[in-house]
Order: C-alpha cells, then sequence, then structure tokens
C-alpha cells in the first residue's frame, strides 16, 4: 500500500453520514406525502381543467381590465394594481420611518448590549409575525380598506428594515462618531451628522429593496379584504373565474417587474 | 442659497443639495397614492382592536389558562401538515430549481439563446403570487394538504433557482478549468469544482425557504389548502382565544427552526 492510499483510507468516513441525512430526508418527503389524501377524479380531469383555464384565462376583456366602456375606472382591475401599489409604497414609507427608532434600539453601537438584545428580539417577533393574520387583526380596528393595508405592510416591514440598518450601524465607522463625542455632540447632533450620512445609501437600498417585497404581498392582503388587487383574487379563485384571474395575473406581472426595473435602477444609482 | 464671499474676491456658492429633489419626488408619490388609498374612507376602532387582542391571548370566559394551552395540544395534526408540506415543498422544489438554475447561470451556459429564455421564463414565473398557484392547485387536485404542498413546491422552486444561478455566477471557476484541462468532462468538473463550492450555500437557503414555507402556509388555509392557515380561517370571527394560541403556536414553531437554521448556517459556513 503506497502512501498515498494509506492517506486516503485516514480520510474521514463523512458520506456515512451524509448518506444518513440523504435517506431521513428521503423519507421524510415521503411522508409528508402521506397526509395528502390524492383526489384520483380530479386529478383524472386535471387535463381537461387545465385546457378549460389556459382557454379562459387568454380571453381577455379589455374594457374590464382598464376599466373605461361599461366600467368605471374605479371598477376596474387596473385601478386595483394602483392601489396595491399604493399600498406597498406607503406601506414601506411607513415601515421604513418606523423602523429607523427599532434599529437604532437593536444596534450594539448605540443602545450597548442589554439595549440591543430588547431591540432584536422585538424585531425577529416582527418579522416572523404572518402579515395575513396582522391583516385579519387590524380590519377590525380600521376596516376593510386600503388603508389598513398600508399599516399591515408597514407594521410588517419594520422586521427586515430594522434588522438591516441595525447591522448597518454596527458596521459602519465610528470614528466621526468619537470625534463628535469629543467635541461635546449631543445623541441627535450624532446621529445627524455621525451616523444618517454613512447609512443613508444603505437604507435607500434595503428600503426600495423592501418595496420590492411588499408590491408583491400587497397583492395577496387584499384576501383578507385589506384592499389591494387580493379581494378580487379570491373572488374569482372562489367562482372558478380564470378569466378575472388571467387578467389579474398579467396585471401582477406587469406592476411588479415595473416596480422591480425601476427599484434595480435606483439601487444601481445609489450604491 | 448661501454665498461666501472670500478675501481674495472669489464667490463660493453652496451647492444645491439633491436631497430636495429626492423628498419633492417622494411627497408628490405619497399625495398621489393617498387619493388611491383614502378612496374608501377608513375607519378608526381602537376599542375594538384592543378588545380583540385581550381575546386572543387570554382564555375565553369560564375557561383558564389550562383550557388556553390545552388547546395548542389539539392542534398536532394541523401542525403535522403545515411542517410537512413546508419540508416537502422546500425539498422538491429545491431539486427542480437545480438543472434550471445550472441552464441559467452565466459561467456555466455559455450559449445565450439557451440562458436568456430561461432566466426571463424564471422572472416572470415568480411574479406570480404563491397564492395564485395554491388556488389553481386546489382546483387541479381538490382540498386537502397536496395543492398546499404543490403550490409551496411552485414557490420554492422559483425562489431557489434565482438564488441558486446567483451563486453559481460568483464561485471561483479556477478548480473548474483546471479539471477541464486535466482531461475531465464538464460534468465530472462541475461535481468535483462547482459542487462543493455551492452545497453549504444551498443547504443554508434551503433552511432559509423551508423557514419562509412554514410561515406563508398560514394563507393556504383561505383557499383549503389544509395545515394552522385552516384552523385559523375557520375560528377567525367568533373563537379568537383559538386564533390567538394557533399564532403563538406558529411563531414557536418558526421561532425554533430559525434557531436550529441559525445553528445550522453558523456550522456551514
Amino acid at each position: 500500500m503506497t502512501l498515498l492510499e494509506k492517506k486516503l483510507k485516514q480520510k474521514p468516513k463523512i458520506w456515512i453520514l451524509n448518506l444518513i441525512i440523504f435517506v431521513a430526508v428521503i423519507v421524510l418527503v415521503g411522508i409528508s406525502f402521506n397526509g395528502a389524501q390524492i383526489n384520483w377524479t380530479r386529478l383524472e380531469m386535471a387535463g381537461y381543467t387545465l385546457r378549460e383555464m389556459a382557454r379562459q384565462m387568454t380571453d381577455i376583456n379589455w374594457e374590464f381590465l382598464i376599466g373605461f366602456g361599461s366600467y368605471r375606472f374605479t371598477e376596474g382591475i387596473s385601478f386595483l394594481a394602483i392601489e396595491t401599489l399604493a399600498i406597498g409604497f406607503l406601506g414601506t414609507l411607513i415601515g421604513a420611518i418606523l423602523a429607523l427608532p427599532f434599529g437604532f434600539l437593536a444596534s450594539k453601537n448605540i443602545s450597548g448590549k442589554i439595549g440591543s438584545r430588547i431591540g432584536e428580539t422585538l424585531l425577529v417577533i416582527i418579522r416572523v409575525f404572518p402579515e395575513i393574520i396582522l391583516g385579519l387583526i387590524l380590519i377590525k380596528g380600521f376596516g376593510m380598506n386600503a388603508f389598513t393595508g398600508v399599516l399591515v405592510i408597514g407594521l410588517h416591514s419594520i422586521g427586515m428594515i430594522g434588522k438591516l440598518f441595525a447591522e448597518m450601524i454596527d458596521n459602519m465607522d465610528r470614528s466621526p462618531i468619537e470625534a463628535l463625542d469629543a467635541v461635546g455632540a449631543s445623541l441627535l447632533q450624532k446621529i445627524r451628522f455621525a451616523v444618517l450620512p454613512q447609512v443613508a445609501a444603505d437604507f435607500s437600498s434595503v428600503a426600495l429593496y423592501r418595496l420590492d417585497i411588499n408590491v408583491r404581498s400587497a397583492t395577496i392582503l387584499g384576501v383578507v379584504g385589506a384592499g389591494g388587487l387580493g379581494t378580487l383574487i379570491t373572488l374569482a379563485g372562489q367562482n372558478a373565474n380564470w378569466n378575472v384571474l388571467g387578467m389579474i395575473m398579467i396585471t401582477i406581472v406587469i406592476t411588479v417587474i415595473l416596480v422591480d426595473i425601476v427599484s434595480a435602477k435606483l439601487r444601481e444609482k445609489l450604491l | 442659497m448661501k454665498q461666501f464671499n472670500l478675501p481674495s474676491g472669489a464667490v463660493i456658492k453652496k451647492p444645491f443639495n439633491k436631497i430636495w429633489i429626492v423628498l419633492g419626488t417622494l411627497l408628490v408619490l405619497v399625495l398621489f397614492f393617498s387619493l388611491f388609498i383614502f378612496s374608501r374612507r377608513p375607519f378608526f376602532n381602537l376599542s375594538v382592536l384592543g378588545e380583540i387582542l385581550v381575546k386572543m391571548f387570554t382564555p375565553r370566559q369560564y375557561q383558564n389558562w389550562g383550557d388556553y394551552f390545552g388547546y395548542m395540544l389539539t392542534l398536532r395534526g394541523p401542525l403535522v401538515e403545515t411542517l410537512s408540506m413546508a419540508f416537502g415543498g422546500t425539498i422538491i422544489g429545491s431539486i427542480i430549481a437545480i438543472p434550471v438554475a445550472v441552464l441559467s447561470a452565466k459561467n456555466i451556459t455559455k450559449i445565450k439563446w439557451i440562458r436568456i429564455p430561461v432566466r426571463t421564463f424564471l422572472n416572470l414565473y415568480r411574479t406570480i403570487p404563491v397564492m395564485l398557484l395554491a388556488i389553481l392547485a386546489v382546483y387541479l387536485v381538490g382540498i386537502g394538504v397536496l395543492p398546499g404542498l404543490m403550490a409551496i413546491t411552485g414557490f420554492s422552486f422559483g425562489i431557489m433557482a434565482k438564488m441558486l444561478f446567483e451563486i453559481i455566477e460568483t464561485v471561483d471557476m479556477s478548480p473548474y478549468e483546471a479539471l477541464e484541462s486535466t482531461g475531465a468532462t464538464k460534468t465530472q468538473a462541475f461535481v468535483r469544482a462547482i459542487l462543493p463550492q455551492v452545497f453549504p450555500v444551498y443547504i443554508s437557503y434551503l433552511i432559509y425557504i423551508f423557514e419562509i414555507n412554514v410561515r406563508a402556509s398560514a394563507i393556504f388555509g383561505y383557499f383549503g389548502a389544509g395545515g394552522l392557515g385552516t384552523v385559523i380561517v375557520e375560528s377567525a370571527g367568533q373563537y379568537y382565544e383559538r386564533v390567538g394560541a394557533t399564532v403563538i403556536l406558529m411563531l414557536g414553531v418558526v421561532l425554533i427552526i430559525q434557531f436550529i437554521s441559525n445553528y445550522a448556517r453558523g456550522k456551514l459556513q
């Protein structure tokens, strides 16, 4: 046996562990199908249903899509699309503003170890609280309208923007703060002249990224009645109205891609 | 605008700060969008909001905390449904994502007219909300866990394909070229040089997507796609304490997953 072969034999036998994990994952995926009672009659019809869906989806009613002729503008899909955009935009703005205090609280640089622990915990709780349930609760207080949607998106966005903001503050250059400390600046002055100039660009870029996400999630908030396209999606879904669902899908694709392009261009400019 | 007259006679103007353009644009957008938001007047009923919050997180009248937490134990079935939907969907979706990601990565697929259509398809596909996928799936295969599983598979596929091709593109290509120069085939070179670099990141994204999916499955209840979401939808309106208990259970599970995933990601990187 040459030295090379000996060394090869000494290699840790990690493949056994890998094999065990692999088999466990396969078994778990199998189990996850176990709970799924398969409705065979539906499955047999799936081909027909798909063809029917495709036929109805490609039949576009322009008057309803844009909102003219026999429909008022406020009844059309494009109005709802703008409403969705509005929910996403205003929600992001509110979220970004509310995220500032949370971010400061969660950063080790500004609020110390204990303060940052508290802030981080708060942010985690906000982040993992599902949007749709937040909507379900807020609906009772603010009614079934787009304003509730704005609040839901705003509150939910605090989680991510706040976390990233805290990380930015922790990673920034500390020397300007020390310099301002040395000349006796107050906390607000330190934030204005040492913190803001350093994080402004990154912060806007995070907010724009969040705008992307929020416009997407604004489309689903309507499920609980919080404005935007979602309400129509639910109604059309319950009635199997593929015609309307198809038009909504086209609208969402266009809206989201437009927001994507604009936010990507703006972020490029920032960085 | 401020001006400074220097002793040498030169005049220095303070440059126009671009921040005002940004703020102005923001203000115009806020006003424009507010028109749409307030086209239907909101109402403010904060006392009801407070009542509901209290109802959610305290036991019902004539019941005690034992009943409140005892209810959580009865949720084992839906919890297992949610977790298995999320798990199965994440794994299957992420596996389907691999070939698509390889096809759209610039450094592996050199042929432009394969890469660009695949990428365009991915970008278009990812704009479709999960909810629409869920509706379509429920109509195709009927109510139950299966449509939830399908919708999550579809969602995980979209997000993983994008993240994965971005990782593949940032990979160090020199080992790949070295292997090719020793006469290895493209597949061999890919398995030995690219995979080891990509795999840890892939697994950590997998855990991250699993986490998102557990939360996202809350909404599937609305369309009859099973899991904890169904419990929330059925109880909302009458049994607020059940909604509250379900939410606490869900948050607990998500936090545990997050804890495990942070630990695992720390080990992997």
